[in-house]
C-alpha cells in the first residue's frame, strides 16, 4: 500500500464520522447542534489541511496503488470540503434544535459522502471508482430520505435509489467489459490498449462507464431522478447534492476520459459534445416551467452541468481550467441561491410565491439573490460570466463553434427563468411586511457567497492562476505509457 | 485615475451612496442622485474642455485621455479607456441627458431608493460602453446596461411592464451573446491574442474576407438589436411605451446610440471587409427603417408609441449616413445621433408631461390645447419641427448631411428614402393639429401648464436644438477630424461607394 499518507484527510474525516455516529447514541436533541458544529469544524480543518498542499505540493501529492493525489484532485477535494463545510453550517440554521432528528447520523452521513467523493476524484482504478461511487450514493439515498415522515422526501429517496442502483449495475457491467478486454481494473494499464485502435468490447465498456458518471453529474438522459430527489430532500441536502457529487463526478470523468483514456482517441468527442448540448438544453427548457424554487434550481443545476461539460469536451488546457473555474464559481452561486431559499423556506415554503415582494421586506437579501441568479445566468460583471467566458473561449479556440453557439443560446433561455425569481422578488407585492428572518450561519454563508460572486467576477486573475495550477494530473501525460 | 474613469464611476459611487441612505429619506436620495449626475456631467464637460479635436496621430485613430492597466493578464485583457471625436460627444450627451432625466425623475414617489440605484448603475454602463477601448471591457459595460433597464421598465413602467422588461432583456441578450462569440473569434484570430480594439484595428489586414464577414454578422446581431435596425426593432415600441418617462428618454436618447456607435467603432474599423460586403444590405435596411418606421408612426394614435416609431425612422438616417462611408456621411450619422438624442429626449419628456396631467396619450382625446397651455404647446411644436427636419433647427442639419453623403453612392435608395421625411412631417403635423389646434375640448379646461421641474428638463434641450440648428459647427468641429480620418482609413476598399 504505497502513498497511504496521501489519504490522511479522508481517514481523519472517516474517523470523525464514526465518532459522531457513536455520539448520536448518547446525546439528546439539545446537543444536536453541537454535533453539527463538530462536523462542520472537522470538514473545515480537513479543508485547511488541503490548503497546506498549495504551499508544498510535492509533500502532498503523489501516486498511490489505486489513487493519485495531484493538483487536479486536490482542487476537487477542496471544493467538496468547502461545500461540506458550508452545508453543515446551513444545517445548523435549518431547523430549531427541538425538531432535529439524529443530528449525529446526519453529520456522519454527510461526512462519509464527502469522503467517498474525495476518494472518487483521486481514483485511478475502476474498483476504487466503483466503491467510492457506491459510498457516495448510499449516503445520499439516506440523506434524501432523511425527513422520514415527509412523503415527498421518501418518494425522492426511492426514485433516487432505483435510478442509482440501476446505474451502478450498468457501471459495474461496464467494468466487467473492460476487465474482459484487458485483464486489469487499473486505468493506467488500460491505456496501452488504445494504441491498437478502440476495440468493440473496450468501447462498450467505456460507454457503460459513462452511464455511471452521467448519473452523478445529472447528464441528460440520466437526469430523471434529479428534480424529485432535490425537491424531496431537506434543503441543506439539496444544496449538498447540487454541488458536491456533481463536482466529484466531473473530476473523475475528466481524469478518466480526458487524461487516462482521452475521448478524442476513442472517437467519442462527438457523442460527448452532443450530450453536453442535450444536457444544457433539456435542463434549461424544463426549468422554464418550474414554480418551485427547489425544482427550478434542480433543472438549473442540470443545465449548469451541461456548460461544465464543455470544458470536458474540448479537453485542452483552457477547457480544463474553465471547468475548474466554473466548478469553483458554481459553489458560490449555488450555495448563495440555496441559502436564500432556506432563509425563506421554513416560514414560506419553497414555491416561487415565497419570494413575492422580498425587495420590500429585505432589499439586501433580494439584491443578493438577484446577484446569484444573474451570476448563474452568466451576466457580467459577476463570477458566472467569467467562468462561462473561459469555457466558451475554450470551445471557440478548439473549433467547437456549434457547441459555443448552443451554449450562448442556452444562456439566453436561462435568463428567463432566473429572472422569474427576480420578478417575484421585485415586481410582485409582498404578502407580509415582516422583515425576512436573518440567522447567523445563513448570513455568514451568504456573505461568503456574495463576496465570491462579486470579487471573482471583477478580478478573476488570481482564480485563473489557481485554475491554471490545478489543471495538472499525475501521472503526467508524458509519463503515461 | 483619468477623467474618463472618473466620469464613468462617479455614478457608481452615487449608486452605492443611494443604497446606504435609509429608504425613508426620499428627499436626500433624490438630492444625492441629482447631484451625482450633475457631477458626472461636470466631469465630462471638463473632458470636453480639455479635448483637442485637432490631434491626429499618424498611425490610426487618435485617442485622448488614454488609460491602460493590466486587468486579467491570463487573457491579455486590459482596463483600457480612451475617447476621440466619435465617442466624446456621445459621452457628454449621456451625462447631459442623465442629468436632465434625473431632475425629471424627482417626481417618482414609489420605491425611490431602488429607482435611483438602478438609474445610476445604468449610467455607469452607458458611459463605460462609450469609453471602453478593450473588447472585454466594452462587453462588460454593454451587458451592465441590461439589468438596470430591466428593473427600471419592470417596476416603474406601464400596464404591460413585466412583459416589456423581459422582452427587452431577452432580445438584447440574444443579440449580444453572438457579439461575445465574435469577440472571442477576433481574440483567437489575432496574433498575439488581444482584446485591445486599437491593436485589432491595426491587425485587421491579417483577417481573411470570409472570417471578417462571419464575425461581422455576429457583431451585427448584437448591434442591430440595439440600433434597432429592421427586423430587430420589435422590442422598441413596447419597451419605450411601457417604460416610465425618464427611462424612455434614456432608452431613446442614449441606449440606441450604443448600437450605431458599435457599428462605427468595431464593425467598420475592425472588420472593413465585412462592412463592405454588408453595405448593399445596410442601405436597404436604412431605407426600410426610414420609410417603414415613419409609416408605423403615422398609424399610431398613442403619442408615445408614435415617438417610439419615429426613433426607428430617425435611426434609419444614421444608417443611411453610415452606408455612405464618406466623411460627410459619417459626420451626418454621428451628428444625427446627437441631435436625435436631444430631440427625442425632449419629445419623450413632453409626452410624459401631458400623460402625467391627463393620464392619456391618445392623440384624438385632446384638441385646442394651444390656448390653454401655451408654453407646453410652443415647446412641443418646436421639438416636433426639429424632429421633422425644419431648417434652422438641429434635425435638419444632420439629416441633410446623411442624405448628402449617401446620394453619390446610393442614388436610388437615397431618393426613395426622402419620402420618409414627408411621412415624418405628416405624422408630426397631424399630431400637432389634433392636440393643439381645432375646437377646445372642455374636458381639459383645468389642465395646468408646465411646472419648473419639467421646464428645467426640457428648456435646455430646446435651446440646444436651436443652437445646433444655427451653428452646428459647435459639434461638428469636435468630431469632424476623427470621422474624416476614419472615412479614409481603408483607401483600397469600398470601391462600391467610391
Amino acid at each position: 500500500m504505497d502513498g497511504l499518507k496521501l489519504l490522511l484527510p479522508e481517514f481523519g474525516l472517516s474517523l470523525m464520522a464514526l465518532g459522531l455516529m457513536v455520539c448520536d447514541l448518547f446525546f439528546d436533541r439539545r446537543a444536536g447542534k453541537a454535533l453539527l458544529a463538530l462536523g462542520f469544524v472537522a470538514a473545515g480543518v480537513a479543508l485547511g489541511s488541503l490548503g497546506l498542499a498549495y504551499n508544498a505540493p510535492e509533500a502532498y501529492s503523489g501516486l498511490g496503488t489505486l489513487w493519485a493525489v495531484d493538483p487536479m484532485s486536490l482542487f476537487f477535494k477542496a471544493v467538496i470540503l468547502a461545500t461540506t463545510t458550508f452545508v453543515l453550517m446551513l444545517s445548523i440554521d435549518y431547523k430549531p434544535a427541538a425538531e432535529l432528528r439524529h443530528p449525529g447520523s446526519f453529520t456522519a452521513l454527510v461526512l462519509f459522502s464527502a469522503v467517498g467523493m474525495m476518494l472518487l476524484v483521486s481514483a485511478t482504478d475502476l474498483l476504487l471508482i466503483f466503491l467510492s461511487l457506491e459510498l457516495v450514493s448510499i449516503c445520499s439515498f439516506i440523506l434524501v430520505g432523511f425527513e422520514r415522515r415527509d412523503l415527498k422526501s421518501s418518494e425522492g429517496a426511492i426514485k433516487y435509489f432505483l435510478f442509482g442502483s440501476f446505474s451502478s449495475a450498468i457501471f459495474i457491467y461496464g467494468i466487467s467489459f473492460l476487465y474482459g478486454a484487458l485483464g486489469s481494473t487499473s486505468l493506467l494499464d488500460l491505456r496501452p490498449l488504445l494504441g491498437e485502435g478502440p476495440a468493440l468490447m473496450f468501447m462498450v465498456g467505456c460507454i457503460l462507464l459513462l452511464v455511471g458518471f452521467g448519473f452523478k453529474v445529472s447528464m441528460v438522459p440520466f437526469h430523471f431522478w434529479v428534480p424529485d430527489a432535490y425537491e424531496g430532500a431537506p434543503i441543506p441536502v439539496t444544496t449538498f447534492l447540487s454541488i458536491a457529487p456533481k463536482a466529484a463526478a466531473l473530476g473523475v470523468m475528466v481524469r478518466v476520459f480526458n487524461h487516462l483514456i482521452p475521448h478524442s482517441q476513442l472517437e467519442l468527442t462527438g457523442l460527448f459534445s452532443l450530450l453536453a448540448v442535450l444536457t444544457m438544453t433539456v435542463g434549461n427548457l424544463t426549468a422554464l416551467f418550474q414554480t418551485n424554487i427547489k425544482r427550478l434550481l434542480a433543472y438549473s443545476s442540470i443545465a449548469q452541468a451541461g456548460y461544465m461539460l464543455i470544458g470536458f469536451v474540448t479537453a485542452d488546457a483552457m477547457g480544463r481550467e474553465g471547468l475548474i473555474l466554473y466548478t469553483f464559481v458554481y459553489v458560490f452561486m449555488n450555495l448563495g441561491a440555496f441559502a436564500v431559499a432556506l432563509t425563506l423556506g421554513n416560514e414560506e415554503g419553497y414555491e416561487l410565491e415565497a419570494f413575492d415582494g422580498l425587495s420590500q421586506r429585505n432589499l439586501g437579501l433580494a439584491l443578493l439573490m438577484t446577484f446569484f441568479m444573474l451570476s448563474l445566468a452568466g451576466i457580467p460583471p459577476l463570477a458566472g460570466f467569467i467562468a462561462k467566458f473561459t469555457l466558451f473561449a475554450a470551445a471557440v479556440k478548439t473549433g467547437h463553434v456549434w457547441l459555443a453557439v448552443a451554449a450562448v443560446l442556452n444562456s439566453v433561455i436561462s435568463v428567463y427563468y432566473y429572472m422569474s425569481v427576480v420578478y417575484h422578488m421585485f415586481f410582485k407585492q409582498a404578502r407580509t411586511h415582516e422583515p425576512a428572518p436573518t440567522r447567523l450561519f445563513v448570513t455568514g454563508t451568504l456573505a461568503v457567497a456574495a463576496v465570491g460572486v462579486l470579487f471573482i467576477g471583477l478580478y478573476p486573475e488570481p482564480f485563473l492562476a489557481v485554475a491554471h495550477l490545478s489543471a495538472e494530473f499525475l501521472p503526467s501525460a508524458a509519463a503515461l505509457p | 485615475m483619468g477623467i474618463l474613469s472618473l466620469t464613468t464611476f462617479i455614478p457608481l459611487l452615487g449608486a452605492l451612496i443611494v443604497l446606504l441612505i435609509p429608504k425613508g429619506q426620499v428627499k436626500l436620495i433624490r438630492g444625492a442622485a441629482v447631484l451625482t449626475t450633475l457631477a458626472a456631467l461636470a466631469a465630462s464637460l471638463c473632458a470636453l474642455n480639455a479635448f483637442d479635436p485637432g490631434t491626429i496621430a499618424m498611425d490610426g485613430l487618435p485617442m485622448q485621455f488614454m488609460e491602460k492597466y493590466d486587468w486579467i493578464p491570463t487573457f491579455n485583457i486590459h482596463y483600457q479607456m480612451g475617447a476621440d471625436g466619435l465617442s466624446l460627444p456621445l459621452i457628454v450627451l449621456t451625462t447631459f441627458l442623465c442629468f436632465l432625466a434625473a431632475v425629471y425623475s424627482t417626481s417618482i414617489t414609489e420605491r425611490v431608493k431602488e429607482f435611483f440605484f438602478w438609474y445610476l448603475l445604468l449610467e455607469v454602463g452607458m458611459l463605460g460602453v462609450f469609453c471602453a477601448l478593450d473588447m472585454f471591457l466594452f462587453y462588460m459595460f454593454w451587458e451592465l446596461t441590461l439589468v438596470p433597464m430591466y428593473f427600471l421598465i419592470g417596476v416603474w413602467g406601464g400596464p404591460k411592464k413585466e412583459f416589456a422588461a423581459i422582452k427587452f432583456f431577452l432580445f438584447t441578450l440574444f443579440g449580444s451573446v453572438f457579439m461575445l462569440l465574435g469577440i472571442l473569434a477576433l481574440y483567437f484570430q489575432s496574433n498575439p491574442h488581444t482584446f485591445d480594439m486599437l491593436e485589432l484595428m491595426k491587425a485587421t489586414g491579417g483577417f481573411s474576407r470570409e472570417f471578417q464577414i462571419i464575425v461581422f454578422m455576429a457583431f451585427y446581431l448584437g448591434l442591430a438589436v440595439k440600433v434597432p435596425a429592421f427586423p430587430f426593432h420589435t422590442w422598441l415600441p413596447l419597451a419605450h411605451v411601457e417604460a416610465p418617462t425618464p427611462v424612455s428618454v434614456i432608452l431613446a436618447g442614449i441606449l440606441l446610440k450604443m448600437g450605431v456607435y458599435g457599428l462605427l467603432r468595431i464593425s467598420y474599423s475592425i472588420l472593413p471587409a465585412g462592412y463592405e460586403w454588408f453595405l448593399p444590405y445596410l442601405i436597404v435596411i436604412a431605407f426600410i427603417n426610414i420609410v417603414y418606421g415613419a409609416l408605423c408612426a403615422m398609424a399610431q394614435t398613442d403619442m408615445k408609441k408614435m415617438v417610439a416609431y419615429s426613433s426607428v425612422n430617425h435611426m434609419g438616417y444614421c444608417l443611411l449616413g453610415m452606408a455612405a462611408v464618406s466623411s460627410t456621411g459619417f459626420n451626418g450619422a454621428v451628428l444625427q445621433m446627437i441631435n436625435h438624442g436631444i430631440i427625442t429626449a425632449a419629445l419623450f419628456f413632453l409626452v410624459g408631461v401631458i400623460y402625467d396631467r391627463a393620464h392619456t396619450r391618445d392623440i384624438t382625446a385632446f384638441g385646442g390645447l394651444g390656448a390653454r397651455v401655451p408654453v407646453y404647446a410652443g415647446l412641443m411644436a418646436m421639438t416636433c419641427f426639429a424632429s421633422l427636419g425644419l431648417p434652422g433647427l438641429a434635425g435638419f442639419i444632420s439629416e441633410f448631411l446623411c442624405f448628402l453623403g449617401a446620394f453619390p453612392a446610393w442614388k436610388l435608395y437615397t431618393v426613395l428614402s426622402v419620402s420618409g421625411i414627408l411621412v415624418t412631417a405628416a405624422f408630426f403635423l397631424r399630431m400637432l393639429q389634433k392636440v393643439f389646434l381645432g375646437p377646445f375640448n372642455e374636458k381639459w379646461k383645468d389642465l395646468p401648464d408646465m411646472n419648473l421641474r419639467e421646464l428645467v428638463a426640457v428648456a435646455p434641450l430646446a435651446g440646444l436644438m436651436l443652437l445646433f440648428g444655427i451653428w452646428p459647427r459647435l459639434v461638428l468641429d469636435i468630431m469632424n477630424p476623427t470621422l474624416t480620418v476614419m472615412a479614409k482609413m481603408f483607401p483600397g476598399m469600398f470601391a462600391i461607394v467610391r
